[in-house]
Parts: C-alpha cells; sequence; structure tokens
C-alpha cells in the first residue's frame, strides 16, 4: 500500500508539474497574465492533475500555444544586402524566413544604432524614450532634457518587461547600446537571461574598443559584468551559443520565449575567420556600380522594387570605377568582399538557430522578425577616431589596431569599413546611408515568419511600417496589452501601430493615408506621409533647406519637387511641427554634421559618361581607309 | 563623421605593399655551403627584375667556388667572393617562373696538397656564370598584376628548379684552387614553401626546404689529372619569421651527402655533412634588400669533414615598371 502511495506520488509529481506550469500560461493566453506563485502551485497541481483526469476542464489546455519571438537584429546590414532582398550575398537562412514568411519593403527604422533598438524596444519616440540623440553625440543644448539621456530612460517600459510579465520567457544577446550603468543594462531593463555587449561596436574577437578613453568594451551576462570572455568567443557565434543555451535551459517548462538577438554583424570592424574571408575573392573588382545595378536588376525581378525604379545618383565624392585602376579595384572590393562574408557568416549562425528551433520542434510555433538596424554604414568611423596622427586616438590604435595590411584584414587589431561607395551597393537602390534621412539611412528590409503571418508565403508587402510598431505588434501576439502606468508612473504613448491585422491578411498596410512617419537625428529631419517625404539635410548631403520627394515615383531621391509643390511642402511641414510639438523634439546646437561641408568636396551633378574626356574610346577608323605614310 | 572624404586615400600605401613583396630574397648565391639563403624562392610579380649584390668572406677546407666542396685534407682556404647577378620573373603556362643570371667573382688563397703536391696560391677573377630557372608547380598561380599580388599567399608551393653553370670562368690547370671550375655542373632541386600561420608582414612564418641534387661533370685537366665527381644530395632547410614588417630572421640548416671526388682513378670520400647558419633580412626602401648571415658546419673534427664558414652580406635592387612609373607619376605631384 505504502509503495502504491509512492508510485502514486511519483507519477504526481512527475506529470503535475509541467501540467500546472501549462496551466499557468493557459491563464495567460486570454491577454490577463495570471501568476499562480508558489503558494498556490500545490493548488494548481491539484487542480491540474484533475484536468488531466477529466477532459472537459482540459479545454484550456488545447488551446494553441503562444508563439515564442525571435528577433534577428543585423547591424548596419542593408536594404539590398539578402538574397531575398537581390543580393549576390548568400544568405540561404534567412531567405528560408522570407519563403517562409512576407517580406516587407516600406520598413523604416532610424539613421542610427541606439535611437532604432530604443524605439524598437518601447514604441516610443526617440526624444522621449532617452535617445533624443545618440549617447556619443548629445548636444549641449540636449543635455540635461527629459529625452536625451543617452540611454532609455525610466520613464518609459520595455518590450521584454512586458512580456515577461506576460508569462514569456525574454532572452537577450548581442549588442544593447542603450546604458551601461546597473539600472541600465539588459538585465535591469526586462531580459532574464542575456549575454551582451554594451556598447555600441569594437571587435569580434575581444575586448578591444576604439578609443583610449574607453579601451575596454563592456559586456554582461545575466546581469554581471564580465571581467572577461569566453574561451574561443567569436562574436557572432558566441551570442548565437549563449542563446541556444538559454532556450534550452528552460524548454519544456511550458513558457514561450522572446528573444531579441541584437547581432554586432555585420558592423565595421569586419572581424571574421579566416574561412569566411575567401568566399568572394575578386568578385568586387567589377565595382560598386555594376554591383548596384545588377542588384536592382533582380529586386525588380523578384517584385522588391518596381520595374521603372531608378538607382540614386552616385554620390559625387565617389569616382566611377571604371576609372580605377585594377589594384584600388581589387583592394576597395577585398572591403566588400569581407562584408559579403560578415553577412553570410551571420547568416550562417542564424541558420544554427532555426535548425535548433527545428530539431527542439519550436520553429513552427516560433515568429522571427528579422531586419537591420539603420542603413548601411558609409562613414568612416575608424577615420574619425583615429585618423589625426599625433592624437591620443591615433596613437592608441597604433598599438591596438594597425593590423592595416590587406591579408591582415579579419583578425583582431585589424580595422577595416567598407565606404561610401559600397554603403551605397548595400542601400540599393536608395540614397545615401547610415546617419542620414535619405532613403538609405532609414528604409530596411525586413521579414516576418511564423505563425502570425496568415499572408501567402514567399510575398512582399508594400505597407508603411516602422520599427516602433514592434512594440504594440508583439505585446498584442503575446496576448497583452500596453498599460498606461508602469512602475508607479504613467508611460509615454506608443508611438506605433500593431501589424496584426496585416500579418493575418485583413488590411495591406498598418498607416491610413493620413497617419505619417517623422525622424529627427544630428539635426536632420524627415516626414513621410503616403508616397510623400520631406526632408532636411545638413548640406551637402542635402540643401540646408526642405526638399521634398514622390517615394512612388522616385524612390531614389533624385528629383526634389519642393519648388513644384509648395502645397505638399505646406502640409508635411505641418505635420513636422505637429511631430515636434508632440515628442519633444529639441534640434540640436551641434551636430556630427555640422562641418562637412566644408571637408567634401564641392557637390557636382552625377552625370554618367561626364566628362567624355575620361570615356570616349580609341577612335578606330574604318579598315577601307588605313594607310601607311606616304614616301 | 568623416564620410570619406577620399575613398582612394584608403589605397594610397598599396605600392608600398607590392615593393615590398618585390625585392624580398630575390637572388642570392648558390656556391657559399651551397645553401641558397631562405626566402629565395618566394614569389612576386611577373615582370619584376632584380640585381643582386653579394658579398662573402669564407674560411674552409675546400673551394668555396666549387659547388661540389670536395674536401682537401688539411686545406686552408681563404676566400673574398662576390656575386652580381640579373633575374627577372615572368609567367609561364600561367605559373610563376624565374630566370636569372648570376656571375661570380673574386679572389681565393690558401694552401692545398694534392696527390703529394703542396700548393701556397692565389687566384682571383671571374667565375663560371651559372642561369637558374625556377618554375612553380604547386601553389597559386603567376601574379600576372597588382590584384593578384594582394590576393598573393603561398600555402604550401613546390618548384621545379634547374641550374647550369657554364665552364668559362678563369682557370688554371696549374693550380688547385681557381675561381672556374673547369667543367659543367648544375642542379635539380624541388623548392619548398610552406606558410605557417597568416601571410600579414610583420607576422609571416615559413617553413622552407630545397632538396636537390647537384650533377658534376669531369674536369680532365685538374692540376694535370682527371677529377670525377659523384653526384650531390644536398638539403637545405629554412625556418623564417618576420620579426617587423621589414625585418625577418631564419636559422638555417643543410645537409649533403655523396658528391664523392675520384682523382686519377683514386677514390676520395664522400661528404656526408651538416651545417647551420641564421640570417638577419631588412628592407631599406621599396627597392633595395639587405640580408646579413653566418653559416658554418657542425661536427667537422675530422680530417676528411668539410669544413666551412661564412660572412655573407647581400644587397638586391629590385623594381617594376609599373611600380616606377607610379612613383614617377607621385612625386610630380609633389
Amino acid at each position: 500500500m505504502n509503495q502504491g502511495k509512492k508510485v502514486f506520488g511519483h507519477l504526481l509529481t512527475r506529470w503535475a508539474t509541467p501540467l500546472a506550469k501549462k496551466f499557468t500560461y493557459s491563464c495567460s493566453m486570454a491577454g490577463n497574465p495570471v501568476n499562480l506563485g508558489p503558494g498556490l502551485r500545490t493548488v494548481g497541481i491539484v487542480v491540474n492533475v484533475a484536468a488531466f483526469a477529466v477532459p472537459a476542464i482540459c479545454a484550456a489546455a488545447d488551446e494553441p500555444r503562444r508563439p515564442n519571438i525571435v528577433i534577428i537584429l543585423a547591424d548596419d546590414m542593408g536594404f539590398a544586402d539578402m538574397g531575398s532582398y537581390g543580393s549576390e550575398i548568400k544568405t540561404p537562412n534567412m531567405d528560408s524566413l522570407a519563403k517562409d514568411g512576407v517580406r516587407f519593403t516600406n520598413f523604416y527604422t532610424h539613421a542610427s544604432s541606439s535611437p532604432t533598438r530604443s524605439m524598437l524596444l518601447t514604441g516610443v519616440d526617440t526624444h522621449l524614450n532617452g535617445l533624443g540623440n545618440m549617447d556619443e553625440w548629445t548636444a549641449p543644448n540636449q543635455w540635461g532634457h527629459d529625452g536625451y539621456e543617452g540611454y532609455l530612460n525610466d520613464q518609459v517600459v520595455t518590450l521584454p518587461q512586458m512580456l515577461r510579465d506576460a508569462g514569456y520567457h525574454t532572452y537577450m544577446v548581442g549588442k544593447w547600446h542603450m546604458g551601461k550603468s546597473p539600472k541600465q543594462i539588459p538585465a535591469a531593463r526586462g531580459f532574464e537571461r542575456d549575454f551582451s555587449l554594451l556598447d555600441g561596436a569594437g571587435s569580434y574577437w575581444d575586448m578591444t574598443n576604439f578609443t583610449a578613453a574607453s579601451p575596454k568594451t563592456v559586456f554582461t551576462e545575466d546581469g554581471k559584468y564580465l571581467s572577461k570572455l569566453p574561451d574561443d568567443y567569436y562574436a557572432t557565434k558566441t551570442y548565437t551559443d549563449k542563446l541556444i543555451g538559454f532556450i534550452d535551459a528552460n524548454h519544456g517548462d511550458g513558457k514561450p520565449f522572446f528573444a531579441y538577438v541584437s547581432h554586432q554583424a555585420p558592423h565595421d570592424p569586419f572581424h571574421l575567420p579566416r574561412d569566411w574571408r575567401t568566399r568572394h575573392v575578386g568578385e568586387y573588382d567589377k565595382g560598386w556600380d555594376t554591383v548596384r545595378q545588377e542588384r536592382l536588376k533582380r529586386q525588380i525581378e523578384l517584385g522588391i522594387m518596381p520595374a521603372d525604379t531608378q538607382l540614386s545618383e552616385r554620390m559625387w565624392f565617389i569616382p566611377d570605377p571604371i576609372v580605377l585602376a585594377p589594384a584600388p579595384r581589387a583592394i576597395l572590393g577585398k572591403k566588400m568582399e569581407l562584408y559579403a562574408g560578415m553577412v553570410e557568416n551571420m547568416d550562417f549562425h542564424v541558420g544554427r538557430l532555426i535548425d535548433h528551433l527545428k530539431k527542439i520542434g519550436e520553429y513552427e510555433n516560433t515568429v522571427f522578425i528579422v531586419f537591420g538596424d539603420n542603413g548601411a554604414e558609409g562613414t568612416d568611423l575608424f577615420a574619425m577616431i583615429a585618423g589625426t596622427p599625433g592624437t591620443r586616438d591615433f596613437l592608441y590604435a597604433a598599438i591596438k589596431w594597425s593590423q592595416t595590411h590587406p591579408n591582415a584584414w579579419g583578425d583582431p587589431g585589424s580595422y577595416v569599413g567598407y565606404g561610401p561607395m559600397w554603403a551605397q551597393v548595400s542601400m540599393t537602390p536608395f540614397s545615401q546611408y547610415k546617419g542620414w534621412l535619405a532613403e538609405g539611412g532609414i528604409r530596411n528590409a525586413l521579414i516576418i515568419s511564423g505563425p502570425a503571418v496568415k499572408r501567402p508565403k514567399g510575398g512582399i508587402n508594400r505597407g508603411l511600417m516602422h520599427v516602433a510598431d514592434l512594440m504594440p505588434t508583439l505585446l498584442e501576439i503575446a496576448g497583452a496589452s500596453y498599460p498606461k502606468t508602469y512602475g508607479g508612473h504613467e508611460v509615454p504613448a506608443l508611438l506605433g501601430k500593431s501589424w496584426v491585422p496585416m500579418l493575418a491578411g485583413r488590411t495591406d498596410t498598418p498607416r491610413s493615408e493620413q497617419d505619417y512617419l517623422a525622424w529627427e537625428l544630428f539635426g536632420n529631419r524627415a516626414v513621410r506621409q503616403g508616397e510623400w517625404k520631406l526632408r532636411w539635410e545638413y548640406e551637402p548631403f542635402g540643401k540646408g533647406e526642405w526638399e521634398l520627394y514622390n517615394l512612388a515615383a522616385d524612390p531614389g531621391e533624385r528629383k526634389n519637387l519642393a519648388a513644384e509643390r509648395p502645397d505638399k511642402v505646406k502640409a508635411l511641414l505641418a505635420l513636422w511641427d505637429s511631430y515636434v510639438r508632440t515628442n519633444n523634439v529639441i534640434l540640436p546646437s551641434r551636430s556630427v554634421f555640422e562641418a562637412l561641408k566644408d571637408k567634401l568636396p564641392q557637390r557636382v551633378p552625377d552625370d554618367p559618361g561626364y566628362p567624355p574626356l575620361l570615356y570616349k574610346k580609341q577612335f578606330v577608323p574604318p579598315k577601307d581607309m588605313l594607310a601607311d605614310p606616304k614616301p | 563623421m568623416n564620410n570619406n572624404t577620399s575613398p582612394m586615400k584608403q589605397v594610397a600605401w598599396m605600392p608600398l605593399v607590392i615593393a615590398t613583396m618585390l625585392i624580398i630574397g630575390v637572388l642570392c648565391p648558390p656556391q657559399a655551403l651551397a645553401q641558397l639563403p631562405a626566402r629565395f624562392y618566394w614569389k612576386t610579380l611577373s615582370g619584376a627584375n632584380a640585381v643582386p649584390l653579394v658579398v662573402e668572406v669564407l674560411n674552409s677546407n675546400t673551394n668555396p667556388f666549387d659547388s661540389a666542396h670536395t674536401v682537401t685534407p688539411g686545406a686552408d682556404v681563404d676566400a673574398t667572393l662576390a656575386l652580381v647577378g640579373y633575374a627577372r620573373t615572368f609567367s609561364l603556362f600561367d605559373r610563376a617562373t624565374m630566370a636569372a643570371l648570376i656571375v661570380p667573382m673574386g679572389h681565393i688563397s690558401g694552401d692545398v696538397t694534392v696527390a703529394g703536391r703542396s700548393f701556397s696560391q692565389s687566384a682571383n677573377g671571374f667565375g663560371d656564370p651559372m642561369l637558374e630557372f625556377d618554375i612553380n608547380l604547386i601553389g597559386p598561380p603567376a601574379q600576372k598584376n597588382i590584384p593578384d599580388v594582394i590576393r598573393y599567399e603561398p600555402g604550401f608551393s613546390v618548384d621545379l628548379l634547374a641550374d647550369l653553370a657554364f665552364p668559362i670562368g678563369k682557370y688554371d690547370s696549374g693550380k688547385p684552387l681557381n675561381i672556374g671550375q673547369n667543367r659543367w655542373y648544375g642542379r635539380v632541386g624541388l623548392p619548398i614553401v610552406w606558410q605557417l600561420g597568416p601571410w600579414v608582414p610583420g607576422r609571416r612564418t615559413t617553413l622552407e626546404l630545397l632538396p636537390a641534387i647537384w650533377f658534376f661533370g669531369d674536369n680532365d685537366n685538374y692540376v694535370g689529372q682527371n677529377m670525377e665527381t659523384d653526384p650531390l644530395f644536398q638539403l637545405d632547410v629554412h625556418v623564417t619569421r618576420d620579426l617587423t614588417e621589414h625585418l625577418w630572421g631564419a636559422v638555417d640548416a643543410s645537409w649533403y651527402y655523396g658528391g664523392k671526388a675520384t682523382i686519377n682513378g683514386v677514390a676520395g670520400k664522400r661528404l656526408d655533412n651538416f651545417g647551420m647558419g641564421i640570417t638577419l633580412g631588412y628592407q631599406i626602401n621599396d627597392n633595395i634588400n639587405l640580408t646579413v648571415g653566418y653559416k658554418t658546419t657542425l661536427d667537422d673534427k675530422g680530417a676528411d669533414d668539410l669544413k666551412m664558414d661564412c660572412f655573407m652580406v647581400t644587397l638586391v635592387y629590385g623594381w617594376h615598371p609599373l611600380l616606377e612609373g607610379s612613383k614617377r607619376l607621385k612625386s610630380s605631384e609633389k
């Protein structure tokens, strides 16, 4: 008899505990998370044992589980860098998500890293959430103002906090870039497990940072600051290993998970293992113009861009590769070879994650969201930091970042970015790149797949979307809702709109023709409503005045229509004023771009074939008119 | 932000890299210890030219101008030897190829006993010029343009080497010590360069091997006698390592086996000797490379053992029309 009690007790423990967990999460499904708490766990066990015995009560357990959510954020990856968006770069794993899901062509981020990330994780405009400017470039007149703290401020509630409260496991790996102090790190902002690079960039191999003032990058793991990195550390690989470990550690407890996979790749420096460096040797010697044209052709074939799309201008200070000698084409091409390797290596590790989720039976119940955090990087960050001989950071770089030989590119101590010419390729067909508010700075590729997507697989959608939409979208998917107050104080209103109806196929866009989007960063500004965009940028990238573009007809922003359509300018300016008032926008008194006009060559039009002096080929006379000189 | 005011600045330093590759290890003397210096068979841009100047100061019990290293027991020979030459790289069947002509010259003096006759003599003048041909068999294709140079890494490279010396150097049949050798001789070998680790200036490491066999014709008038020499097997081994981008060092070893000389039917002893040395190389500028080295035989106590020690300085001037033209254009900009 006693033996029978033991067996029963064993069975009770074996079956009841996971069922109790299941019950807990089933209760959460209604959108009202219920945490039974330790005191009620026994009750839960009893209830669930009963449920096990009585099928009628088991109905709640038969409801579909809430999906896992995986956000794969690629750092500085451009609109045109995935195969499914027209790239020659091989990204079979991310493309497989596109094949299973939907691609979007009118998705906007912000123009740089931390502002985008802040909106991704809060759904609130940057000027309210603390990243009204990047921490690195906060202007004197912004210092001390709410919304310009340079980190996620205390006014906002984060997506992982909300999802954790809704019964999700919340994991983060990779780059954080929204604060380093104990109250600002991922563990303090809602992540249950994390392995995070707190800085905006750094070596992929070790803790080497870029400046003498801040020579070491800072990492946290599960809320503790790391004194060293794991053995065999390589950022992209280690992040993936850690995430798989997090998932496995809790797998089987019945709770869904939210994973924020914030890859450092392919942000410069282009550090990557040797066997990933040589997969495109010589492929880019043909030059950026040709690659851009090839990508646009594929984009049109794929349906990513309309058939009549024109490439944006090649920026006036970038040479036509046709006039370059083979050596610089090879050297500059090698930089793109490395970049392609960075993207492919990241895709490989994304594939590892996908394969693992398939292996443990979670893939079908996982919503994947893949995008880049801003436009591709055309600015030479290294030159900006260490490019002036005799400066403190030049000397620091001489020790830490001086592996300049092309054969060393990718090794620790090398610093390779690929420059504005290739950044424009990554942003095909758009104009400009990261940091700027032309489409090349803010429009990005977006793939969504998984159970929330009911649209035809492999489809393309042109709805107007914004990174701040993720907060309401994912809360809705998780069965949670955005609160009016959190932590005893009011939280700012959400900026974005849920994509759930659109993903379900009930609408084609989350926005009406009257809805608008607006951006301000480094003093550059833009508003988009419908197919119209009003843009103000520092010279010489912009004109230092408002410019107007019709993005439907001119996605490359070649033709400024401000003079022709003053009515549109006026209407969009009114929206801009509204945006400024609503979101606490303080235009910076200083900007990273303030003196750029004096540094760049005079802006001239991009007229292919000019000057003919350099383009006209050898004259070949008619054969029947050839003759030898007369004696 | 610096928006790349001149993307071309990123490649402005590149000719220096190419120049560095041009002049490393092109040509050095084949005579001293029958061993070429390390990095001799590194490849460079097709169409490159090099002129070496080599000066050696030697002491031995053999004639250092004689690649057979036939030992004369009890001999004590001092020599000051210089070599000048010209080498050109080119592509043959898409393989890296080099052809070179080397002319030895110098002064030699010493005490030698041959067939019971003692000689205390000296000699000077030009030696036997040697043609060298080397073609890569295994390894990357020829570097036909600068992008090829940029992408070149030797990995595991194997060449086929052929040398042939012409017996037209100064020769006095009444003396055992001569600058010329009065016979045809040559070599066939398989130079091997094995890259260990990254191919980045400042961090390059190589293991280099040269197994080779020397063949010798007869000298029908060696102090009035006939001298036949068996083939000589030679194995050179070098471990080289960059110390900085422009300075490198090597540990060198050689083993010789065979080469038995028979004079008028009287057979001598075959060689079975081992030598070691060190080399330092330094790139002075885009065109000039300097190496200094010392080599000596080991385990050479026996009367019949080869004894030799040698100080060597080489200066190699290398150029390529493409780089010279680029430099002219750049200098005219200043």
